[in-house]
């Protein structure tokens, strides 16, 4: 070992020399205005560089580094040119390494090629998560939060820089320590260095302030967005957000007191934030395990719908909580079809809140049963899952799902992510005709039970049973129908009584005739079904008919007493007289033929 | 037809609490009870593991550090329904949640009993009165706090099988059919595996076969259909687990074992009695059964004093004797439940039912037959019952409903004729209605009672149309204030959850004091996986369920001697309790304190139940006596007595409350339930330390802190005196000499003794 390691620096020595003669071929910053923005949780470092090629040959691309403490916390880095027709053109990044330099180094395709001599201006933009640590560790909820960061002065490049100039944007006026390289000048929140003059490529001073941020350092620990698609016209999405302030920790008693007496009690914490919608979200739901969180409220703006999420309880340091949010979306909003070629067009991830931080993030898009020839098309390099199997109402053959996951993902991260497939439209019959053909099985079935007779013993004399029972039903319903024509002519007669029209009176007595001989002639009919049917019920509706006859007379009779009454020929008194003895008699006979039908 | 809508409007009143919530964006504020909690943690701990893995389950995470055998202490009947329909369910890739199930279960089964009462009522009476029975059960306030959707109660349905059952039972007594008997005995076992109150059909039910032998109603049927009904019905029931061996030997179920050895004696004498003369049939009569009773009546009595048979617990003496419970078990007095039944609460569970019910028992005794002596029996008993327990109002409801639905359906029958269309007065178009007058007509036809042309004359004669408009408007006018009630009722009072509290402000706009499952889910969120949290027994499957945190006391009070430690804890001052707190192993104390907002059920009101149930434990060291003023008042303010101004309780209840002003009116620290300035603003904590505390104040929790490392003594060291200053009063003479070190008396001191 102790022989390999002078070897090993001899090695990387050579390599250095290298590595600088790439930036020897020809590429300078110029001058370098490198702008780190502390003001929230998130470290966002911006850099507008004149690159300028003192080379003798035009260059197609250059390349970009990240100081290796800072590599692994960075979230997003992308770069484009500035130039004078005021439009910004994102250019494509591909991540590369040097030889012999650690750090991370991502190599940028210019949009032409830089010929020798020429400049030309770029504007980098980085943002790293995680790297503002809160220091001390732990507060009570009196104290204000403190946290330290630590950076490079420089600009880190393979190139050498010939001036720059570094402003630090701070949350507050407040600054425990800052290091004082080239005696920086400090107004209000903002630090600005330099100017720096030539500065050797890779050179790395650490930069180091501890100061006051009070910004929520909230952390989504974890989402999982799901989004199901219908082709009935409807979008579903849903996320399952795991939250977590990654402040500094609250130590000791929260005091709700305090919290709620004075203002400046626990001002590092998380009451409430907004999440951004889309514009066409209906039906949105924010809850969580153990039922819905009532101190959200929702508005809907012109092109937003914007929910204020207040989590249950104020999220202090350290703590964390969960919740659902979902929302329903029109499909042709984001659904794109050709013939039987469909194309989703959705945000891989959405706004949760401003300045947002999510560790790890897993999408699942579920496509409607029977796609096929799925293709994504992802914005940035996500990790895919194999594909797997949803079922819910109606499905038989199961959807497929996609699923991603993606680590360490900023606001920038919020892009448009297409997926490609087919789908036959014929399948969308599929769930309908499933119902249509169960009911059909159902009723179909209840109509065989029904119908058929699956008894195992048969049983005749039930049969004839049946068969007398339904005759008897009828001459039930017959005979009161003419029970009921008896009163009826009740009814005519007294009307004539008062109204003395003899013509009125003759018709209802035709009709009475008419419909009675009806009536009495098809139970007649039914009497004789019965006989043959060898039921001794017969007779006792013979008698009926008999009974029935006698009460015929008698309407006959009274009507007649009627009509003698309005022709004067029977005096008031006798006719109440007769009439009385009338319907006592017709009233032993009525309840004659009840008790026999009673019996029947 | 109509009979087939009644279960819809069940479902429909029924579910109405989930629909006016989803309208007021206060979605699911139905599931919050605390019977659902408990139930939906068991049925999903069932859909998750398995059968048998749940009937084995035991859970670690109540009754710390005692745990629960949860598989044989629950009547699984209701997590097992719906864990079934939520299996057929999905396995149709209908993909509910099992908390959909679970919600709408209620609500379901209320349907299924409105259609087993309609059966029910129609064997006794006809099919109008069971078809007004139905519509009654379907709204009644009484079944509606068990039948809204998300109660998901044992109750809710148990009552689906007692009815059912009743319904198997009388069809069996009137065909003495075999058939009829099983289908008695399986719906018997389901309710023996839904709800304690089976117990209540097992004793009912011998009544019945006992009563009818000594009406002299004895046959051939009633033995048929009491001999199935007891051997397979004791068989069935003794499969649950939580029963088991109970029907035979307890003294619960003891009566039904002597109707059926008496029952099994009188069919063997009315078979010798067709062998014998009279006079041999006699003397053995005579012989046989003062033998038998002799030995029925020694044998029980053995056999409870040996121990074969446990005697009566004492929840069954609590319904014999009203006062028992307040004496001997507090922990079942101090629940409102078990309370005995105000007049209010009959009248606000039923209404008008509650007075016509008698009427309709009047025309059941008075045209009597097997199944009308039963219903009768029923009602009696029932009524009794409802009357020393708030909760048993539920086994009245149905048959209130049954016998309301008689009485008035006999008064239509006289009174509406077939004229009812003519005569109908125009009504408002409630559902309600219509019911009633679709019934109305529904007599005529299906169910064959056909109207007597001859009897509506003989009535039109006695009574003119005016007595009868008159008559039919009252009864509707009657029915129409039922509904009103029935719908106010359970849009009021059966529609709120408890958990979720809400205010109206002057405008109207309403404020939901969301406290609870703030703080439950802090403590979820927030806290150790295994934290232990220390509480009332009230809140405790609150916690379990929301916050998923280990209680030491919940709702299912089974260890009184448990309940009773906590109880401790909470009524003694701060180092006793933190005594009990470490010993059982205690992270965090929640309580509820409701004096920020005026929350009257709160723990301070509570309290005296805890001190009550402490002291019934530890008499030696809580006394109920020391809680009250010297002139016997129960005080927080500067009046109170000093030991409850130091009681744990008070002081987690009011710790820095006392800086808090709510009102300009009022002095800091009013509070605001009791209305009255707390006697002790001074408050601080050694042992504990304030974690969380809800937004108004609702729920408090505090963090039991760790031992120090080494607990500094909160006086001054004694001085020591040299030795040297000593000097004795005595005389060299008479001196004696003196001990060394010789601890010293002060006065006002009392020296340790240990």
């Amino acid at each position: 070992m102790a022989l390999k390691a002078p070897v090993l620096a001899a090695l990387l020595l050579l390599v250095a020399a290298v590595g600088s003669g790439v930036s020897a071929d020809g590429l300078v910053n110029e001058e370098v205005k490198k702008t780190v923005d502390l003001s929230s949780h998130l470290a966002k470092m911006t850099a507008e560089i004149v690159l300028s090629n003192q080379g003798h040959t035009g260059v197609q691309s250059f390349i970009l580094a990240v100081e290796a403490d800072l590599a692994p916390h960075l979230a997003y880095i992308g770069a484009s040119v500035k130039g004078d027709e005021e439009e910004d053109g994102m250019l494509e990044l591909q991540q590369t390494s040097i030889q012999g330099q650690r750090g991370e180094f991502y190599r940028v395709q210019l949009p032409s090629t830089l010929s020798a001599g020429a400049q030309l201006m770029v504007k980098v933009e980085m943002t790293f998560s995680h790297v503002l640590k809160p220091f001390p560790t732990q507060i009570t909820q009196a104290e204000r939060q403190l946290v330290v960061f630590q950076g490079n002065h420089y600009l880190f490049s393979p190139y050498p820089t010939r001036s720059q100039t570094t402003r630090v944007r701070l949350a507050t006026k407040t600054v425990e320590t800052y290091t004082k390289l080239g005696n920086p000048t400090k107004t209000d929140e903002f630090i600005e260095y330099g100017p720096f003059r030539d500065v050797a490529p890779f050179s790395e001073d650490a930069m180091k302030l501890h100061f006051e941020n009070n910004s929520p350092f909230l952390t989504i620990s974890r989402i999982t967005r799901i989004i199901e698609v219908s082709h009935w016209g409807n979008i579903a999405v849903e996320e399952t957000v795991d939250l977590r302030h990654t402040g500094a920790a609250l130590k000791g008693p929260f005091s709700r007191y305090d919290y709620q007496r004075q203002s400046d009690s626990g001002i590092s914490s998380v009451k409430s934030f907004k999440t951004i919608l889309p514009a066409s979200a209906q039906d949105v739901y924010y809850r969580d395990e153990i039922g819905n969180i009532s101190t959200s409220h929702l508005q809907v703006l012109d092109d937003s719908v914007e929910v204020e999420v207040r989590p249950r309880f104020p999220l202090f340091g350290g703590w964390k909580t969960h919740y659902i949010i979902g929302y329903n979306l029109p499909s042709y909003e984001y659904l794109y079809t050709l013939g039987d070629q469909y194309a989703l067009k959705m945000r891989l991830v959405d706004h949760v809140y401003d300045d947002q931080v999510i560790d790890s993030m897993t999408v699942k898009i579920i496509l409607p049963e029977g796609a096929r020839n799925i293709h994504v098309d992802t914005p940035y390099k996500i990790d895919r899952m194999p594909n797997q199997l949803h079922y819910t109402y109606l499905d038989t053959f199961g959807r497929p799902v996609l699923i991603a996951s993606k680590n360490n993902l900023v606001e920038q991260h919020i892009q448009d992510v297409v997926v490609h497939y087919n789908f036959n439209k014929i399948l969308m019959l599929q769930e309908p005709l499933l119902v249509v053909g169960a009911f059909y099985i159902l009723f179909f079935t209840v109509i065989i039970y029904v119908r058929l007779d699956f008894a195992i013993t048969k049983d005749p004399a039930a049969e004839v049973r049946m068969k007398v029972a339904s005759i008897t039903e009828q001459v039930l319903t017959l005979v009161n129908k003419r029970l009921g024509l008896y009163r009826h002519m009740d009814e005519v007669v007294n009307r004539y009584k008062q109204s003395r029209d003899t013509g009125a009176l003759n018709s209802g007595r035709k009709t009475l005739e008419a419909d009675h001989r009806a009536l009495t002639n098809e139970i007649s009919s039914l009497q004789a079904r019965l006989k043959a049917e060898g039921s001794d019920l017969a007779d006792k509706v013979g008698e009926v008919q008999k009974l029935d006859g006698q009460v015929k007379e008698l309407v006959c009779r009274s009507c007649q007493e009627a009509e003698r009454l309005v022709a004067g020929k029977v005096k008031k008194e006798a006719y109440i007289e007769s009439e009385k003895t009338l319907t006592s008699k017709r009233q032993e006979l009525v309840s004659r033929i009840d008790s026999l039908l009673d019996a029947l | 037809m109509e009979a087939r809508s009644v279960p819809i409007i069940g479902f429909e009143v029924s579910g109405h609490p989930v629909l006016s919530g989803k309208e007021s964006q206060d979605g699911r504020p139905w599931m919050m009870e605390e019977g659902f909690r408990f139930n939906y943690r068991s049925t999903h701990h069932l859909t998750t593991n398995g059968f048998y893995e749940f009937l084995n389950w035991f859970d670690e995470r109540a009754w710390y550090p005692l745990g629960r055998i949860v598989g044989g202490t629950v009547y699984p009947g209701l997590m097992v329904t719906a864990g079934l329909i939520h299996y057929v369910l999905n396995l149709l890739h209908i993909t509910v949640h099992i908390r959909d199930v679970c919600v709408f279960l209620a609500p379901v089964f209320s349907g299924l009993t409105a259609i087993s009462t309609f059966l029910l009522t129609r064997e006794l009476w006809n099919q109008g009165a069971g078809l007004l029975a139905a519509c009654f059960i379907a709204i009644v306030p009484g079944y509606i706090s068990r039948s809204v959707a998300g109660s998901f109660d044992n109750e809710g349905i148990a009552i689906f099988a007692l009815q059912f059952t009743y319904y198997l039972w009388v069809k069996s007594v009137k065909t003495g059919s075999v058939f009829w008997t099983i289908g008695c005995c399986l719906c018997y076992f389901y309710m023996v595996s839904a709800w304690g109150g089976y117990v209540f059909i097992i004793n009912l039910i011998p009544l019945h076969v006992f009563v009818l032998l000594l009406m002299q109603r004895y046959s051939k049927r009633v033995y048929i259909a009491y001999s199935t009904f007891y051997i397979v019905g004791l068989v069935l029931s003794m499969q649950i687990p939580f029963v088991g061996f109970q029907p035979i030997r307890t003294s619960e179920h003891m009566a039904a074992a002597g109707v059926f050895a008496l029952l099994q004696a009188y069919a063997f004498l009315q078979y010798l009695k067709d062998r014998l003369t009279r006079q041999e049939f006699q003397t053995l009569f005579f012989l046989g059964v003062s033998l038998a009773a002799g030995v029925v009546f020694l044998t029980v009595i053995y056999l409870t004093y040996t121990g074969y048979i446990a005697p009566w617990s004492g929840r069954f003496y609590s319904l014999w004797d009203t006062g028992y419970a307040k004496i001997h078990i507090p922990i079942i007095a101090s629940v409102s439940e078990h309370q005995p039944t105000t007049w209010v609460s009959f009248f606000f569970d039923l209404h008008i039912l509650v007075c016509t019910f008698p009427a309709g028992l009047w025309f059941c005794i008075k045209n009597i037959n097997d199944e009308r002596v039963f219903v009768a029996l029923y009602a009696i008993s029932a009524v009794y019952f409802a009357g020393v327990m708030v909760r048993l109002m539920l086994t009245l409801t149905p048959v209130v409903c049954m016998l309301s639905a008689v009485a008035f359906s006999s008064v239509f029958e006289h009174y509406m004729g077939d004229d009812t269309k003519r005569e109908k007065p125009p009504l408002e178009d409630s559902s309600d209605e219509d019911d009633k007058r679709n019934s109305g007509n529904l007599y005529d036809k299906a169910g064959k009672v056909r109207k007597h042309v001859s009897e509506q004359e003989k009535a039109e004669e006695g009574l003119g149309p005016n007595i009868k408009s008159i008559v039919t408007m009252l009864m509707l006018m009657l029915l129409m204030m039922f509904a009103v009630h029935c719908t106010w009722v359970t849009s009021n009072a059966y529609s709120s959850p408890s958990v979720v509290l809400a205010s109206y402000n002057h405008d109207g706009t309403r404020n939901i004091l969301d406290d609870f499952r703030e703080a439950y889910y802090w403590l979820r969120q927030n806290t150790d996986e295994h934290a232990r949290v220390m509480s009332w027994w009230d809140y405790g499957y609150q916690i379990a369920g929301m916050a998923n945190r280990t209680t030491l006391v919940d709702n299912n009070t089974w260890n009184n001697s448990h309940i009773a430690l906590v109880g401790k804890a909470m009524s003694s001052n701060e180092t006793a309790a933190y005594k009990i707190m470490r010993s059982l192993d205690v992270d965090y104390v929640l309580i509820i304190f409701g004096g920020v907002i005026g929350y009257s059920g709160d723990d301070i009101n509570k309290f005296l139940w805890m001190v009550r149930i402490a002291e019934g434990e530890h008499p030696k060291d809580i006394r109920e006596s020391d809680y009250f003023t010297p002139q016997g008042e129960f005080r927080v303010d500067k009046a109170g007595s000093p030991t409850l101004l130091n009681c744990l309780m008070y002081k987690m209840s009011y710790y820095r409350f006392g800086e808090m002003q709510l009102d300009f009116r009022t002095p800091p620290g009013f509070d605001r339930t009791r209305n009255a300035e707390i006697g002790n603003k001074d408050i601080s904590f050694k042992h504990l330390e304030e974690a969380f505390t809800s937004e108004h104040w609702l729920v408090r929790i505090y963090k039991v802190k760790n031992l120090d490392n080494r607990e500094p003594l909160d006086h001054k060291l004694r001085s020591v005196v040299p030795k040297q200053k000593y000097t004795s009063k005595k005389t060299a003479k008479r001196k004696r000499g003196h001990i060394k070190n010789k601890l010293s008396l002060r006065k006002g001191k009392k020296l340790q003794k240990k």
